[in-house]
């Protein structure tokens, strides 16, 4: 009773939960077009994740992994009969996949064969990201309970909390979970011994299991969905978002009878919803503020899709960050790895494989 | 010197407070029947030229030529008698009573029939065709037609000279083009019209003649036909005065620590409209408007001091937690000091010692833990921190009143970092305040920032913002509208940013 006066007054003084407020893209995270003026390596039907061994460089593309050289040439590794969700490789060599959410696979390597569908007693949904530690074991963050990968707008929109943190033992093929209740779990790091860092896409941070400080929230309040988590060479990580929070997204997320009724009679892809693209029809809903003036598109309009990658140092502290705006199309980031000076980054938006030089980037956010 | 002789001049018009000088060997000209603009930075000394104009304010040195004769007006009467009249920002009607009242106000006989007063307002008013009624009380005035009682007042007093400052700052777009209309008829009937405004655009709309000031000097004076936006922003901050002030530019910025402070689409009233910003821990976040932008207002709303909108007025988020202060000392207990702008009426008790200003500080940190008051510990406290900051006073026993401005906030400063804040708010830390204690202040906020503190720094002095800030916001009409770095940030961008 106490609870539901709380909502209703919260509700209508805009207050707490009903605030429908955004964190703003400012510090490190001033945007800039360096997502957006990114080299083109590639263009790919349908890429879903990247990884590398330190010498060639995999982008899981629909059903396939392709190797990829630096001029964008790639030849198929492996194809499977399901949709490759998460690529790893693994530290001993070999890589492993999700296929579909729904199985992970080791490909090569001592434990070439193992498979694993299910953890913890549980059937793996929506595995997303795959993070190798020292010990033989594969982290895995699986997204929902309740969708598949592919249907991550419907979670996003039913507020979902079902995703959790699972641990693969690839010597005995034992399972465990490690965390549940997560608001999407989306990206795995191996930070420790037996730390991880997990991305919470819905409540837009990243929070460490394990560890000496299990519990902590590692990053808040980004202004971002966030996604998957690379290492970078120097230390810290490579985060990427796939899209930014708007005022109008979080106003029809506190909003249930609207929302209940747009997931029953709307085609999701044009919900009111995060989006990896934008742009493509008149049919997608209009937000706040004029997105055209003169035939130019303003590039500080609220956006329905973004670039953005955020680098972290290893306390999870904000350094800087890479954008593609509005205007742009670099959109959907869900992938980085970092390699020999290069930083490559997997576009969903236009199914590009993108990459950037380092050091230039630096260079051009120092100057600015 | 022009063709026609001047209806008001200045020669070397030297004005100083506290032996500082507001403004410094200033030449002014005001022709008949032109409109003037003034144009400066805050802190330029526009207003203190028009104020000794009007008689608010008398030169140190320098004569005040009217018609080309030396007059000494002393005092508003004395002024309005000569013919000027200033019309200012927060108008000086009487808001309880009517319109015909105000416009008689000083002017009364032994006997006055009110029908008589109302009639002959009313006359008055159509002959200006000024649109308000003579009877209305003028507390229910909106801004413009209170205005527009202050200019008839003006003309009623056969004012030569009518003196605006920032007249358009309250007024709606709509108002804005009926008080052009009124300053074009102004003219028409050969008053001469001076006019203060931070808005570049209206200064090149209606005025003839554009003179700017910097540092209280008086850099140009032109035709503003010869004028364009750029020019003006060029010469109002190009400036000699902030490189020995403020030294050389910045080369280096510290590192971004962690978000202390996020404020997210925050509200109050018309000053603050949909403002997001971040405050980072270990940096010093600058905050450069112009008056009415907004800045003081967003940070007092931080510190508790004012109230954002009571529905839909945003969040702020201090270290990710969402907080909103009814009282400034909840704000204190979690770790903000705001260290005011309006030191003598917000700072502290003129009439108490510096140690027990100081010792309040700890005593608004501590509340409900301490019963007693100890003597002691306030000389304790009061000795260190006089020490610590380098308070020039006699002795920890002298009365807050008796320093100068520059102590005087030093003062303001110990009360709030003695609560051992994690968030320090400073609004316009160095106004009023002399040279050497600005350097002593300088190196305390950096000395804070060093040593992880989240430090804002509000200013309206464009040197003080790029020497002491790792980044810069520029707020405009109640919001951020850009952040520099220190290292990409020059006078011109961050003005041009806060005008346009």
């Amino acid at each position: 009773m106490i609870d539901a006066l709380k909502q209703w007054t919260e509700r209508l003084l805009g207050r707490g939960d009903a605030a429908i407020t955004v964190p703003v893209l400012d510090g490190a995270l001033r945007s800039n077009r360096l997502i957006e003026d990114a080299e083109v390596v590639a263009q790919l039907d349908a890429p879903e994740d990247l990884a590398s061994d330190g010498h060639s460089l995999f982008v899981a593309d629909g059903a396939r992994v392709l190797r990829v050289d630096g001029a964008g040439a790639h030849t198929a590794e492996h194809t499977f009969d399901r949709t490759v969700s998460a690529l790893a490789c693994l530290p001993g060599g070999g890589i492993a996949v999700a296929l579909g959410g729904s199985e992970v696979r080791v490909l090569g390597g001592p434990h070439n064969g193992r498979r694993f569908d299910a953890a913890g007693g549980r059937r793996l949904n929506a595995v997303n990201a795959l993070a190798a530690t020292a010990g033989a074991r594969l982290l895995a963050s699986d997204g929902s309970q309740t969708h598949p990968p592919e249907r991550w707008k419907h979670d996003v929109m039913e507020l979902g909390r079902s995703g959790r943190l699972v641990e693969l033992d690839l010597a005995d093929g034992g399972t465990r979970e490690r965390a549940a209740g997560l608001g999407y779990a989306f990206g795995v790091a191996a930070v420790g011994d037996d730390a991880a860092w997990v991305c919470e896409s819905w409540r837009h941070r990243v929070v460490q299991f394990g560890g000496a400080s299990s519990g902590r929230t590692v990053v808040d309040a980004l202004p971002g969905y966030p996604s998957r988590l690379a290492r970078a060479q120097g230390g810290g990580w490579w985060l990427t978002c796939f899209t930014l929070r708007t005022q109008l997204v979080e106003f029809v997320l506190r909003e249930p009878v609207f929302r209940k009724r747009m997931l029953k009679e709307i085609d999701p892809q044009y919900w009111i919803a995060p989006a990896l693209t934008s742009g493509n029809t008149y049919l997608e809903p209009m937000q706040g503020a004029h997105l055209k003036t003169m035939g130019v598109v303003k590039p500080w309009a609220p956006p329905r899709s973004y670039g953005l990658v955020v680098r972290l140092d290893d306390e999870g502290l904000i350094r800087y960050s890479l954008h593609s705006r509005f205007d742009g199309k670099h959109h959907g980031i869900v992938a980085a790895v970092e390699r020999d000076g290069w930083l490559y980054l997997l576009a969903k938006g236009p199914r590009r494989l993108l990459r950037l030089s380092i050091a230039a980037a630096q260079a051009s956010l120092a100057a600015s | 010197m022009s063709a026609v002789a001047p209806i008001l001049a200045l020669r070397k018009a030297t004005k100083k407070y506290a032996g500082v000088p507001a403004i410094e060997d200033v030449d002014f000209e005001l022709l008949p029947g032109e409109v003037h603009a003034i144009v400066g930075e805050n802190g330029a000394g526009k207003s203190t030229l028009t104020k000794v104009m009007a008689g608010v304010v008398n030169l140190t040195s320098g004569d005040m030529l009217i018609e080309g004769r030396i007059v000494d007006a002393r005092t508003p009467t004395e002024a309005r008698d000569l013919g000027i009249a200033m019309v200012f920002q927060e108008t000086s009607l009487v808001p309880t009573m009517t319109v015909a009242q105000n416009l008689y106000l000083g002017r009364e006989r032994y006997f006055n029939r009110l029908r008589g007063i109302y009639i002959a307002a009313q006359q008055f008013m159509q002959s200006l065709q000024f649109d308000v009624d003579p009877t209305a009380v003028v507390s229910r005035l909106g801004a413009a037609q209170k205005q527009m009682v202050e200019i008839a007042r003006a003309v009623l007093h056969n004012a030569k000279v009518i003196i605006f400052d920032e007249p358009t700052a309250s007024l709606t777009p709509e108002e804005k083009k009926y008080f052009f209309d009124l300053i074009a008829n102004l003219k028409k009937r050969g008053v001469s019209v001076i006019f203060i405004s931070h808005a570049l655009e209206e200064a090149l709309q209606v005025s003839d003649r554009i003179t700017i000031l910097r540092d209280g000097k008086h850099v140009v004076t032109d035709e503003t036909r010869r004028f364009d936006r750029a020019r003006i922003v060029q010469a109002m901050v190009g400036r000699d005065l902030s490189q020995t002030l403020y030294g050389q530019r910045k080369t280096s910025v510290r590192a971004q620590g962690r978000r202390v402070l996020s404020v997210q689409n925050l509200r109050m009233a018309a000053m603050v409209k949909n403002n997001s910003l971040s405050v980072f821990a270990g940096q010093v976040t600058g905050v450069f408007g112009l008056v009415g932008s907004g800045r003081t207002e967003t940070f007092k709303v931080v510190a508790g001091i004012a109230k954002r909108d009571f529905m839909h007025g945003g969040e702020v988020l201090l270290n990710g937690r969402p907080v909103r202060y009814f009282v400034p000392a909840s704000a204190v207990r979690d770790g903000i000091v705001y260290v005011t702008e309006e030191r003598k009426i917000e700072g502290f008790f003129e009439t108490k010692s510096v140690a027990d200003n100081i010792y309040l500080g700890l005593l608004a940190k501590l509340r409900g833990q301490r019963t007693l008051v100890s003597k002691s510990e306030a000389a304790a406290v009061g000795e260190h921190w006089i020490k610590r900051l380098n308070i020039r006073a006699i002795s920890k026993d002298v009365k807050a009143i008796e320093l100068s401005g520059g102590n005087q906030q030093k003062v303001v400063i110990a009360k709030s970092l003695i609560q051992e804040p994690e968030l320090i708010i400073f609004d316009e830390p160095t106004r009023g305040v002399d040279v050497g204690a600005i350097t002593e202040i300088h190196q305390l906020i950096n000395r804070l920032a060093d040593e992880g503190k989240a430090v804002v720094v509000i200013s309206s002095y464009l040197p003080e913002v790029m020497s002491l800030s790792d980044r810069i916001l520029v707020q405009r009409m109640g919001k951020v509208v850009e952040e520099f770095s220190a290292l990409e940030a020059t006078e011109e961008k961050i003005m041009y940013a806060a005008i346009h």
